[in-house]
């Protein structure tokens, strides 16, 4: 049941990344699927294997049709700083809780402009900043959410 | 989680560094192999078909929950275009027969008309390094590598990459998208870049004396054989003469609204390519 409901999150997550929706929304729009990741990693127990996290990674390269590879290298790294400070991101109250997001979206969000502009060559554009904010700012609103399914969703003995 | 095909015993940093080298194999071996590409184009088939069906869910509930007064301002809006298109399509009807006249006169083959398909956007990835759609007609559709891809206005941009279903749009702003364009009336060879940014393309080198100037209206040349010439690519929005730069800066707003786009015209310059049928 929670495997389901994780793979239809993941699917919903990069459709999202990709829905037609008009030029503001493809440039703002938050990363999803990394956003789906980081809650992925803080609210399980046990331990996210990079492996997964990367085989995600090349398949969001695959919807997005960039360069292979961007997306997956960009979740590994992002994943593994998670991890290195893991105990403390859980332990943070809220507020900075959220800027660590936000580090991490910024960090998720360069790596893969630069690994597309060793193809081709370097633009600076704002939304490299805005994006990973936004991402940040929606941050408590997402945790609401999926907190909320996953309790709807747990398996109850009785 | 399981650790799939990686057992944890090995430190962290060396798992990462690992993923990160298997990650640029995956990028040089998909540059270099094109099919690759079109593999998993295919495998995001389903993912894009879905979001075409979000978009489409939403457009509909906005349709519906909008006003009667902004119809009716959107009928009136459109009766009006109508009426002005008229006279242009009479202009366009009159224009072509005379031109078979005149080819007829010149003993020439009439070129045949190009074939013109409606494809659905169904995916959009924008961001500053790649300005791609994905559309819903891929090879089976005829669809090929280097297709013209145009829009209400005029050219979108080509295609880049076919998978059996649906196939990747590079729009005029892609960073890797260029096309030859001349001012309309003149015949002065120019090209137009794209900069990934999605209402400005860019004239590259172009002594800062240049001719041209605010207000050119820019149409495809033909030359490279890629975009049948006298489709409109934009117009010159700007010319900026900077004292410490060698080249003026020119910038051109496409003719089309590249972001905004629901529909493409996947344009078939040359007669539609049949399959050989055996008897």
């Amino acid at each position: 049941m929670i495997a389901i409901a994780l793979i239809l999150g993941l699917f919903f997550a990069l459709t999202a990344e990709i829905i037609p929706c008009g030029p503001l929304y493809a440039l703002l729009h938050p990363d999803f699927v990394a956003l789906l990741l980081i809650y992925w990693a803080i609210s399980s127990n046990s331990e996210l294997s990079f492996t997964i996290v990367w085989l995600i990674g090349l398949f969001q390269d695959m919807v997005l049709g960039d360069m292979l590879g961007a997306q997956a290298i960009a979740g590994v790294v992002m994943i593994y700083l998670l991890y290195t400070s893991l105990g403390r991101v859980r332990r943070l109250p809220s507020w900075e809780q959220l800027f660590f997001i936000f580090l991490l979206l910024l960090t998720h969000r360069l790596l893969v402009w630069l690994w597309q502009a060793w193809a081709g060559f370097i633009t600076w554009h704002f939304s490299l900043l805005l994006g990973p904010l936004i991402g940040a700012l929606l941050w408590p609103l997402f945790t609401l959410i999926l907190d909320y399914l996953r309790h709807a969703l747990r398996p109850r003995h009785t | 989680m399981p650790a799939l095909f990686f057992p944890h015993r090995y430190p962290p940093l060396l798992r990462v560094a690992v993923l990160v080298l298997l990650s640029a194999f995956v990028s040089v071996l998909s540059k270099k192999y094109p099919n690759m590409e079109s593999v998993s184009l295919t495998m995001a088939y389903p993912v894009q078909w879905t979001s075409m069906q979000e978009a489409g869910f939403w457009r509909q509930a906005d349709n519906y929950l909008q006003s009667r007064a902004a119809l009716e301002s959107e009928n009136i809006r459109l009766h009006a275009e109508l009426i002005r298109a008229q006279p242009k399509l009479l202009e366009a009807d009159i224009l072509r027969n005379e031109n078979r006249q005149l080819l007829a006169l010149l003993d020439s083959i009439p070129q045949p008309p190009g074939k013109v398909t409606v494809a659905q956007v169904i995916a959009q990835n924008f961001s500053p390094g790649s300005q791609l759609l994905t559309v819903n007609m891929g090879a089976r559709a005829g669809v090929f590598v280097g297709q013209p891809v145009l829009a209400a206005g005029g050219v979108a941009g080509q295609v880049i990459r076919v998978s059996p279903m649906s196939s990747q749009v590079a729009l005029l702003s892609d960073l890797d998208s260029s096309i030859p364009v001349q001012p309309a009336g003149a015949d002065t060879p120019l090209l137009v870049d794209g900069r990934g940014d999605i209402d400005r393309l860019a004239i590259p080198f172009q002594p800062r004396n240049t001719t041209l100037k605010v207000g050119d209206k820019l149409v495809t040349s033909g030359l490279g054989g890629r975009y049948p010439p006298g489709l409109n690519v934009g117009t010159i929005s700007a010319v900026i003469h900077n004292g410490d730069q060698p080249f003026a800066q020119i910038a051109v707003q496409p003719a089309v609204r590249l972001g905004q786009l629901n529909t493409v015209l996947m344009l078939w310059d040359r007669p539609f390519p049949r399959p050989a049928t055996t008897p």
